[in-house]
């Protein structure tokens, strides 16, 4: 039946954001989907990268010349305490892959693991049948 | 009554209602303005284990007695896996546990400057590895069932593609591409003749959040705009605002990617399209989805931009399971595991497709 009332300006409104969104993203789509924008946006970022690059460079020249540690020189550290720390979880990997196998092993989440599906999901008509491929 | 005064009176109960509204939204928009982030990821759970960015959760069950397989869950390594546990209501972790899953979740820190080397082999042949490890000796169980949403459904395709007399049970992936060179506008933007990927991640070392989270709003670059408007003409509706704070939150909360990730999924995901084409090595091992063999559910969404249909469609084509099923659902990248179609379609067509493949 059709609404014989007034406009509900917060529905109009509604739609008119969805519209506004719909369409501003299908222009922008259109406007960013080519290959001259690719190119522009990647050169843009060439330039930023330039000067990120630029900048950590003049700054590590300074640092060394304060006999201090540069931010690459910390990071190295970290990787090699990160790779202590991996070589340790394969050694511990090692460990567990030699004791018991895990399905003889006693769970600790302490819950019964005999739940069954209900009867309607075993049925063949009700499996997920809408898309079939 | 005549019909004059019957509309009149409709006239009059509406405009009270518009009234209320108004009110509501100055009392609730200053609520708004005011108060902290949304708070998502409720439903209680322990930390089973982390090292580095790598964090394993286990959600404590919700009944009695639970199905023998547990379910691991594998993030995207872009964003938080609380979109798994937005909200009490709109969880889908809470969904499979009140439904008898035992549930573990792959959530990912973000990886610190020494985590620049991250590769495709740590995710798939070290951090899942371990996990399902972890999940096997928590639970006593000997296999585990997986789901895997966007980038963590290739993680663990690729997982699945070379431990194929590995302890996995079922497979369900969420939102997965597989053929990227469908990847719509990141097919464009990547463009190897202009995309410099070895200078991004050699200058950047970790490739910042605020790099990520752009690449993925300018694809939907009136989408933030249109959803403050359309919070702002809701503020009356606390279960809309709710929502819309906790996704917005998650947007917000994107993760940095690791340089050494990035510039192999770049180069051999999407300029090779080894994932399509077969040719995929990851740690020595042949990464050939023909080499998947276990029940697998592909998951996905008529209007996904971010792994658009044409994608995702290849996957069943490709692996070597016999049991495999699609299930395609109106919706989006996000909304499909979170928002309404999730609560309503997809959460229980999930739940029952594992739960015969789970006992």
């Amino acid at each position: 039946m059709a609404n014989n009332g007034p406009p509900d300006p917060a529905a109009t409104f509604r739609e008119l954001v969805t519209t506004w969104e719909r369409n501003i993203n299908s222009l922008a789509n259109q406007v960013m989907g080519t290959e001259s924008f690719s190119r522009m946006m990647q050169e843009m970022q060439r330039m930023q990268l330039a000067l990120q690059q630029a900048t950590s460079e003049a700054m590590g020249r300074r640092l060394a010349a304060m006999n201090m540690p540069t931010r690459e020189d910390i990071i190295r550290l970290a990787e090699k305490i990160g790779d202590v720390d991996r070589r340790l979880a394969h050694i511990e990997a090692a460990l567990e892959g030699n004791a018991v196998p895990a399905a003889e092993t006693a769970p600790r989440t302490g819950r019964p693991r005999t739940r069954q599906p209900p009867a309607e999901y075993l049925s063949p008509n009700n499996q997920n049948k809408e898309t079939p491929r | 009554m005549t019909n004059t005064e019957a509309s009149g009176s409709d006239v009059g109960t509406r405009v009270r209602g518009m009234v209320e509204r108004a009110i509501q939204r100055g009392v609730k928009g200053f609520q708004y303005a005011t108060s902290g982030p949304a708070k998502v990821g409720l439903t209680p759970k322990t930390t089973l284990y982390g090292r580095g960015t790598l964090q394993l959760y286990h959600y404590t069950p919700l009944v009695d007695e639970l199905y023998r397989v547990p379910v691991l869950m594998v993030m995207a390594t872009t964003n938080k896996a609380f979109v798994f546990d937005l909200l009490p209501g709109q969880s889908m972790v809470e969904f499979l546990l009140k439904r008898g899953f035992d549930v573990f979740v792959v959530d990912w820190n973000p990886p610190a400057p020494e985590e620049r080397g991250l590769k495709l082999e740590d995710y798939t042949q070290d951090f899942i590895p371990t996990c399902i490890r972890k999940v096997q000796q928590e639970t006593g169980q000997p296999d585990v069932s997986v789901i895997g949403y966007c980038m963590g459904g290739v993680l663990s395709l690729i997982y699945a593609a070379t431990h194929v007399d590995g302890p996995l049970k079922n497979l369900v992936c969420l939102t997965t591409p597989v053929d990227w060179k469908q990847m719509g506008l990141t097919t464009v933007w990547n463009d190897e003749r202009y995309f410099d990927v070895d200078r991004v991640a050699d200058t950047l070392g970790i490739i910042p959040a605020d790099f990520i989270r752009q690449m993925f709003e300018m694809q939907k670059p009136a989408q933030r705009l249109a959803g403050q408007l359309r919070v702002s003409e809701q503020m009356w509706n606390d279960e809309f605002v709710r929502s819309y704070r906790a996704f917005e939150r998650w947007g917000d909360e994107t993760l940095p990617l690791a340089g050494e990730y990035m510039r192999q999924t770049t180069k051999e995901l999407g300029w090779g399209n080894k994932l399509f084409t077969g040719e995929l090595v990851v740690g020595g091992r042949e990464a050939k989805l023909k080499n998947v063999k276990v029940p697998l559910l592909s998951v996905v969404a008529e209007h996904d931009h971010l792994a658009p249909r044409d994608s995702t469609k290849p996957l069943l084509d490709l692996v070597g399971s016999n049991d495999k099923e699609e299930i395609l659902l109106k919706g989006g990248h996000v909304s499909l595991i979170a928002g309404p179609s999730a609560i309503g379609r997809m959460w229980p067509r999930l739940e029952r497709w594992l739960a015969v493949r789970s006992t």
